[in-house]
């Protein structure tokens, strides 16, 4: 048996390679002239529990309570916060309501369009094109022009497709706006100068 | 994790929403055909107010059976909410994104008991 001298015997010089530190324990080798900085840590040495503690209280200094750092401090095991910090008492507080939208009123004639609409709808899904002959749809476009533009000239401003926007087609309403003006013989050019001079 | 209270049932109408704060997380609450769903106000995008946007149905598209599109429809009972900053669109049932639905808001359970609604936060 080697008596503890031996083994607490400082290593030869060129033969550390082989030397282990024990699990556990810092590796605190002497600082040597030539490599002062890489000679101290091991690549592959854990930190122990008290150098973990100094690090987390390092990382707390100047973290206020109750932020999102705390709380990220708190759980980690360990943290000078898991006891200092109290815990949040949550409170509800309403910061706004959103009212439902608004309902809309159904009379008899809107009932009477809708259902015209799904109707018109449903024959586009079964490609029957002929089913809504062209002098009824120039009815109809004459008439829902008339009406959009009654209600806007009354002040009754509101958006012509609404939410409905979300399922028509940008192509759609630009072959429609293009025969709404040869309709009635107006170029684009003309359209731009009376959206210039009005609030339209 | 406790039950917070947020309101009683009958003051909530349908279609309304209420945004709260419960200690640091800010949370949109929805009342949808009846039913109650809680979801963070934050969204996931760039951390808009994402319960606080339009309300909307689910645009689908049907196809015929030739594969070509039937046009663009609302579904008839699916609601989607959308945040106002650039428009992430969100399934009120599941605060799933509707185009990627494996991103999801925090959702937060909600409990009623008899008239009261709690949040679970």
């Amino acid at each position: 048996m080697s008596s503890p001298k031996a083994l607490s015997r400082a290593p030869v010089k060129g033969k550390t390679d082989g030397a282990k530190p024990a699990v556990g324990k810092t590796v605190a080798s002497k600082p040597s002239a030539k490599k002062p900085a890489k000679a101290a840590v091991s690549d592959d040495a854990s930190p122990t529990p008290a150098q973990k503690a100094a690090f987390l209280k390092a990382m707390a200094a100047g973290v206020k309570l109750n932020t999102a750092a705390s709380r990220s401090l708190v759980k980690k095991k360990g943290s000078p916060f898991a006891a200092e910090a109290p815990k949040p008492t949550p409170k509800v507080e309403v910061l706004r309501r959103i009212p439902a939208p608004v309902k809309v009123v159904d009379t008899p004639e809107s009932k009477t369009a809708l259902a015209l609409a799904a109707l018109i709808e449903a024959s586009i899904d079964a490609r029957e094109l002929g089913k809504v002959q062209p002098h009824a749809q120039q009815a109809l476009v004459a008439a829902l022009c008339k009406l959009y533009a009654a209600h806007a000239e009354a002040g009754e401003r509101f958006d012509i497709l609404g939410q409905r926007a979300a399922t028509v087609a940008a192509t759609d309403v630009m072959v429609m706006c293009g025969a709404l003006l040869k309709a009635v013989d107006l170029q684009v050019f003309e359209l731009g100068m009376w959206q210039s001079w009005s609030s339209g | 994790m406790a039950e917070q209270f947020v309101g009683k049932a009958s003051e909530f109408k349908d279609g309304e929403r209420q945004i709260i704060r419960i200690g640091e997380d800010e949370i949109g609450v929805f009342r949808h055909a009846g039913e109650f769903y809680a979801y963070s106000n934050f969204c996931l995008h760039q951390g808009g107010p994402a319960c606080e946007g339009l309300t909307i149905a689910r645009v689908i598209e049907p196809l015929r059976e030739d594969k070509t599109s039937m046009g663009l429809h609302f579904h008839e009972t699916d609601m989607n909410f959308v945040c106002p900053w650039h428009g992430y669109e969100y399934d009120m049932k599941t605060g799933a994104h509707i185009a990627d639905p494996r991103v999801k808001l925090r959702k937060y359970d909600v409990v009623r008991k008899g008239d009261e609604v709690y949040v679970v936060a």
